[in-house]
């Protein structure tokens, strides 16, 4: 029996020029449940229905993409989870953050929270799904896999390690139905105190040395600043330079 | 000599427990050597009074118990400064931080967050504790200096591994036993941010996330992709990037431990099935922490293999050498290739064209091994050795092998002195 | 006699069934998509453009040249003679006399055309086309015999029935060749399906010397965007693949094929023709693409191209160079097929290849192919002083600057030219932020939705400021601005603006005095042609002119005008590095490197990064403009 699989995207974020995107971990979460589920996958999303960027998701094969229309305002996490709730879901694939607005994450969690299902974070990916239970991959950090299983109906949140997003193609994406539905109306009233502001740079916090005696605080203020050009050893003997090299290496913990 | 180690099981055992009549006094002993006679008195432990000098003669601690402790440790040798001990008799509320505890270990992250707690205690006001709370091994030693005032480990088999429906029922269970006026986590990808979401999706409470400017009152979190700061009233559960406060390191604290007994547990319904065993060679050059690259100055290609075997290290390539068909294309690093991230990326034999240096733009440490010190990733390398790929390549593998069979053989002494 | 009548009838039995044959062909073209196109006028010009244009082409190689007009020539008038003579029997001795010397000169031709094929290039195609000179042969000898009863050489009745059955037989071997084999698929339909091609050719601004290299817009609205099948071709580029007489000129030219890439121009345009009459390719009797076995490819005209007859890497291994369309004596437009057919890869199926897909998605949310951040675009002229027209709003000249401002290597350019431009005292203005990626690169990779847009944007921001001229350092932006972005400037924004390479403006200023240059004392000096200025715009003296100023005589490559071979970084062929055997800009630095000299000179940034892409060592690479920037005469005031 083929396992009914829902994706939910979100309007993303270009890191750089800072418009409205594909997003990238919803891209891959939309990916992993075509791998899934191909052509079944269910697409959803909580917005508005104009907005150019779901074209971008249907160009990846959508036939059609749900929309529970709601004001930019209103809160997504109602909408998804009346709708979710209705829908009787095996999985749920989400993106570990959004790009913009919040991007507290928080979503696929309370989501988890109202429906009473399992939640994986980080997923790389879904080996199997066999007998009410499914085979997943959690990625750690540098490339690093966790395998675990999980009772299905759960949510998962997808990884930027996952399965990239396939290319978006203009036509198909032109010709997707955009499914339109009304969505919850509950204002997000405790945002609406919020105050928001263009992010202030963070200075990178200075390798503050709390100098113990004069000498540290004048080695301190004297030393070479990081950076710069790097070391060159040339006429040492190759020993003295392989052994350079594997300090650095210990240094820098690549080698245990 | 006084160097020697007495132990005093009983003493040792009332330090540990709190709740014996005893305690505080023992404590009190260990650290300082005053305690308040039943009169009202203070006396003084002679045995206590005063530490060893650094050659050996005992010195009166004027200082009041600011200067190395001369008991429980060897510490005639250790020459640190003894730091002034925060205390917290009974706290009236807690600020929990739940470390990531990489490797068992508090990472700076960590450190931050356990500084930024006291922070918001001293701007509430009133008595409160900075309380640890750690799941499965611990190896962490410095709790005390890292500004943890009571230590919760829970080290159930159940939190073991990757547990989260676990590890938030215990947390939701703590909250419900202290008064936790925040609970603080790193928003990190070892699992902080994880755990803090379930926190307070449980308590259904609105967390605050990508935290960096913290008050008692008022906090900043990045949204958007770090492109926005919303300024909020500070919730009671946060997750905080990292420089969010600074690091505890003038104070020593108490470290004692809070125990809970039987946290109520329902079973999860995700099964942990462990690590995966990653060859270094399979995973994505993208992902890889440690590339080993090698380009048109590699002859020995035998060698080369050999070398990123040995070194662990993940294998790269210029275009060249995947052009002469020595390397297959998906170990291309570059404009076409991939754009890699690795902390350190040895280039050996690679001269530095432009295209190759874009996929290497976000490389922390460049090792570049070249015979030619003029070319350009000589010039972008933090530490570069000008001769032979071949010669320099065996010498290195001489010295990790050397590293590894003194390592293995080390640890096989410990396992036969255990 | 009894069989007297065999001849004629023979021939209008042939002739009948090539008519038939040819009416079934111009239904396969039928199948095509509509294009308008001036039939009358086309028809009227065809002769002159046959004459002109196709023979400028062949020109080039005199033999073929002379031995097609022979050949062709004597052809056309002895078939209509033949119908005079053998079919409406006059039996005036002159015209008998005038087919002799019309199959007299056939037949010299053929004989050459045999010559040839004794030992053929490996550019030219075998099977039928090895038979093509016996069957002219035959035609022209079984005529002569034929017609010289009616010349009066032969007596009438002259060898019986026997000569009657053989002469037959000739007939039967010539004209079915000649006639029926036109309109049944032979290697005679070139004459046909050419003639009609030059009457309805796409491009009819290409025949008396023009020019058009601008690619069509696609149309976005269509049920299929690009070209998914043979039939959604415009129903003349079908007539126009069969036109080809696989000569194999582009094949020779193509570096995709000299460097061992899946492509071969002249394959490309047989397997559209076994696409268009359905099929497969097991009759080529050419060279295969390069690592691709001859057999395997099947299609009709309305199966999926990409799903058996070409695979998508032919597609993708062309740089859109251009130098097989600009060798082909029958005019075909390879290009424009090829980026048809990319155009459906790219905007139905989302299948660029490599970085592809990357490049595209950073074109649509920065503007450049790079991804870098939009408000980082002017960060390279930050210490050059440059006017921005956002404040400027009126210059004499725009310097388009293009998506070298991201790049080091190309900023060096840039800021050459920018020294020269001051130094001459150009009013000049630049549009800072405002200006984006040409669209170049997205409309080569066929995502056409995404160059037209950035068309549109570029000329609204275009549209709002006055200037004469616009002069850029990048060929490709270059081409986009003065061929392609016309069809979408609906208010004129480029109207009356001169657009202009900076190596055509730079000359014009060292011409009228305006820059003073010292003479070039280094070592020996090359040029390379980059395509979009060459053959796309026809531009390759203003760098020599500027090169010769400055006291250089350059030591011309082999391949060199408008024969210059690919660097290999044009059509996005860079991003989506199909392997070859070999690389495309190694190959042009071993032209350059046979020449001697030490120093190649470009005029194009992608040229630049590709030639300098070799591996050490080889000769150094430079732009003009940093080589004029060497020599400038500093005035002193
Ligand atoms: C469009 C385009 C895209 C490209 N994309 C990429 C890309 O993605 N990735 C990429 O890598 N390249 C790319 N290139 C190619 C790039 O320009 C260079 O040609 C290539 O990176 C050079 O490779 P290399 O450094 O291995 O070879 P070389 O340039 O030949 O360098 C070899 C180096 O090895 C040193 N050497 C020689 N012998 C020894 C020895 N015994 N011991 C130690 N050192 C020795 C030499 O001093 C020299 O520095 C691209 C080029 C173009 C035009
Ligand atoms: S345009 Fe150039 S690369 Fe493409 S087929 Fe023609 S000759 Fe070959
Ligand atoms: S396409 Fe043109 S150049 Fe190529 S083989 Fe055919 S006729 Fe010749």
């Amino acid at each position: 029996m083929p396992h009914k699989i829902i994706s939910l995207i979100s309007v993303g974020r270009h890191p750089q020029s800072g418009r409205a995107r594909r997003s990238d971990q919803d891209g891959r979460a939309v990916e992993l449940g075509l791998k899934l589920s191909g052509s079944q996958l269910e697409v959803v999303h909580a917005g508005d229905s104009e907005e150019p960027v779901l074209r971008q998701y249907a160009g990846m094969g959508l036939a059609e993409i749900t929309i529970l229309e709601q004001d930019q305002s209103m809160d997504a996490v109602a909408s998804l989870s009346t709708y979710l709730a209705s829908r009787d879901a095996d999985i749920v694939l989400t993106g570990v953050r959004s790009e913009s607005g919040e991007s507290s994450g928080m979503v696929p969690y309370i989501l988890a929270e109202a429906l009473g299902w399992p939640l994986v974070a980080r997923v790389a990916d879904i080996v199997e799904i066999k007998d009410g239970t499914a085979e997943v991959l959690l990625a750690l950090p540098r490339g690093q896999r966790r395998a675990a299983t999980v009772k299905l109906p759960f949510i998962a949140t997808i990884d930027s390690a996952a399965q990239e997003a396939r290319q978006s193609a203009y036509g198909p994406g032109l010709r997707a139905n955009m499914v339109a539905q009304s969505g919850a109306n509950e204002l997000d009233e405790l945002r609406a105190n919020w105050s928001e502001a263009p992010a202030k740079p963070r200075p990178k916090r200075l390798k503050m040395v709390k100098a113990k005696t004069a000498a540290d605080r004048f080695k301190a203020a004297t030393a070479k600043p990081a950076g710069g050009s790097g070391k060159v050893m040339k006429n040492e003997s190759t020993e003295e330079k392989a052994q350079a090299i594997f300090d650095l290496l210990i240094e820098e913990k690549v080698i245990r | 000599m006084s160097d020697i180690i007495r132990r005093d099981p009983r003493a040792e055992w009332i330090i540990r427990n709190r709740l014996h009549p005893l305690h505080d006094q023992y404590v009190s002993q260990e650290e300082g050597g005053e305690i308040r006679g039943p009169s009202g008195i203070i006396r003084k432990f002679p045995h206590k009074v005063g530490f060893i000098g650094p050659n050996g003669v005992k010195r009166i601690d004027r200082l009041k118990g600011n200067a190395a402790s001369a008991t429980g440790k060897r510490s005639s040798a250790t020459q640190e400064v003894q730091l002034p001990l925060h205390q917290i008799s009974s706290p009236e509320f807690y600020v929990v931080v739940v470390p990531d505890l990489v490797g068992g270990r508090l990472t700076s992250h960590d450190k931050d967050i356990l500084g930024l707690a006291h922070k918001l205690i001293s701007e509430h006001g009133g008595q409160g504790a900075v309380a640890a709370l750690c799941f499965g091994e611990v190896k962490e030693e410095h709790f005390d200096l890292a500004g943890v005032d009571r230590l919760i480990h829970l080290n159930d088999p159940a939190f073991d591994g990757y547990a989260p429906e676990a590890r938030v029922q215990a947390l939701a269970y703590v909250d419900t036993q202290l008064t936790v006026k925040h609970w603080l986590f790193p928003d990190s990808v070892h699992g902080g941010a994880d755990l803090g979401s379930r926190l307070a999706a449980k308590l259904g409470e609105r967390p605050a996330t990508q935290a960096w400017q913290v008050t008692a009152e008022q906090v900043v979190c990045r949204g958007a992709s770090s492109s926005l700061d919303i300024s909020r009233a500070m919730p009671r559960i946060a997750m905080l990037l990292e420089e969010c406060g600074d690091a505890i390191d003038e104070t020593r604290h108490e470290a004692s431990s809070i125990e809970f007994a039987d946290i109520p547990l329902l079973e999860g319904h995700i099964v942990d099935k462990g690590l995966m065993d990653v060859d270094p060679n399979a995973i994505p050059l993208a992902e890889a922490e440690f590339i080993l690259s090698a380009g048109n100055g590699i002859h020995n290609w035998d060698q080369f293999h050999q070398a990123a075997a040995t070194l662990g290290a993940t294998e790269g390539a210029s275009r060249v050498a995947v052009d002469d068909g020595f390397m297959p294309r998906i170990r291309q690093v570059g404009a076409t290739g991939t754009w890699v991230t690795a902390r350190v990326y040895i280039a050996v034999g690679i001269s530095g064209a432009i295209q190759h240096m874009q996929g290497i733009g976000q490389v922390d440490k460049v090792v570049a091994i070249n015979t030619d010190a003029g070319c350009d990733m000589v010039k972008r390398a933090a530490l570069s050795v000008i001769g032979d790929s071949e010669e320099i390549l065996s010498e290195l593998m001489a010295l990790v092998n050397a590293h590894r069979n003194q390592a293995s053989s080390e640890s096989e002494e410990n396992s036969h002195a255990a | 006699m009894v069989i007297d009548w065999l001849p004629s009838v023979l021939i209008v039995a042939l002739l009948a069934l090539g008519v038939i044959g040819a009416l079934r062909r111009v239904n396969l073209w039928r199948a095509g998509q509509p294009e308008k196109v001036n039939l009358i006028a086309g028809l009227l010009a065809m002769p002159n453009r046959y004459l002109k244009d196709l023979h400028h082409v062949v020109e080039r190689d005199k033999y073929m040249s002379r031995t097609h007009v022979a050949t062709g020539g004597g052809f056309v008038l002895s078939m209509v003679l033949v119908l005079v003579v053998h079919v409406f029997n006059v039996q005036e001795r002159i015209v008998a006399w005038a087919l002799l010397g019309a199959l007299a000169l056939m037949l010299i031709g053929a004989f050459f055309v045999f010559k040839r094929r004794l030992n053929p290039p490996e550019r030219l195609s075998k099977g039928p086309w090895m038979r093509l000179p016996k069957s002219l042969i035959t035609f022209a000898v079984t005529f002569i015999v034929l017609t010289l009863p009616a010349a009066g050489i032969l007596p009438e009745g002259t060898g019986g029935v026997v000569l009657i059955v053989v002469l037959s037989i000739g007939i039967v071997i010539g004209l079915g060749e000649l006639l029926f084999g036109m309109g049944w698929g032979g290697p005679m339909k070139h004459a046909f399906a050419g003639a009609l091609h030059l009457a309805f050719h796409r491009r009819p601004e290409r025949f008396g010397g023009g020019r058009s290299t601008g690619l069509k817009p696609a149309n976005l609205e269509g049920a299929v965007i690009g070209v998914a099948k043979p039939s959604d071709f415009k129903w003349n580029q079908l007539l126009g693949f069969d036109a080809c007489v696989q000569c194999g000129k582009c094949q020779a030219m193509c570096p995709a094929f000299a460097a061992g890439q899946p492509l071969n121009p002249k394959k490309l345009i047989q397997d559209m023709v076994v696409g268009l009459a359905g099929g497969t390719d097991a009759n080529y009797a050419g060279s295969p693409y390069p690592g691709k076995e001859i057999g395997n490819a099947k299609g009709s005209p309305t199966e999926v191209i990409t799903a058996g007859l070409v695979s998508q890497e032919t597609l993708w291994s062309c740089t859109t160079c251009r130098a097989c369309v600009e060798e082909c004596p029958m005019m075909i437009e390879h290009v424009d097929a090829i980026v048809d057919m990319r155009r459906f890869l790219t905007m139905e199926k989302g299948e660029t290849p490599n970085k592809g897909s990357e490049v595209l998605e950073n074109i649509i949310a920065t503007d450049n192919p790079g991804g870098y951040a939009p408000g980082s675009r002017t960060n390279w002229a930050a210490d050059q002083n440059l006017a921005v027209m956002k404040e400027k709003k009126e210059a004499d000249v725009l310097f388009w600057v293009s998506d070298g401002a991201f790049d080091m290597r190309s900023q060096r350019i840039l800021r050459a030219f920018v020294k020269l431009m001051k130094h001459a005292n150009v009013d000049v203005a630049i549009l800072g932020d405002e200006e984006r990626d040409s669209g170049d690169v997205a409309r080569r990779l066929g995502d056409d939705a995404t160059f037209q847009s950035l068309a549109k944007r570029n000329l609204a921001t275009l549209g709002q400021y006055k200037f004469k001229k616009i002069v850029t350092t990048d060929p490709h932006a270059y081409h986009c601005l003065r061929n392609e972005y016309a069809d979408f400037d609906a208010n004129g924004a480029l109207e009356g603006v001169e657009v202009l390479h900076h190596t055509t403006f730079l000359n014009q200023l060292v011409q009228s005095g305006a820059l003073k240059l010292d003479a070039f004392k280094g070592g020996k000096v090359t040029y390379h042609d980059p395509c979009y200025l060459g053959r796309y715009n026809g531009e390759y003296e203003a760098p020599r002119e500027l090169l010769r100023s400055l006291g250089i005589e350059i030591a011309e490559m082999e391949r060199s005008g408008f024969r210059s071979r690919c660097c290999g970084g044009g059509g996005g062929a860079p991003i989506t590095d199909i392997p070859g055997e070999r690389r495309i800009a190694d190959m042009r630095m071993e032209d350059v490197t046979e020449t001697g000299a030490e120093l190649v000179a470009v005029g194009c940034q992608q040229c630049t990064a590709m030639l300098e892409g070799v591996v050490e060592p080889r000769p150094e690479v430079k732009d003009i403009s940093e080589i004029l920037v060497g020599q400038l005469v500093e005035e002193v005031h």
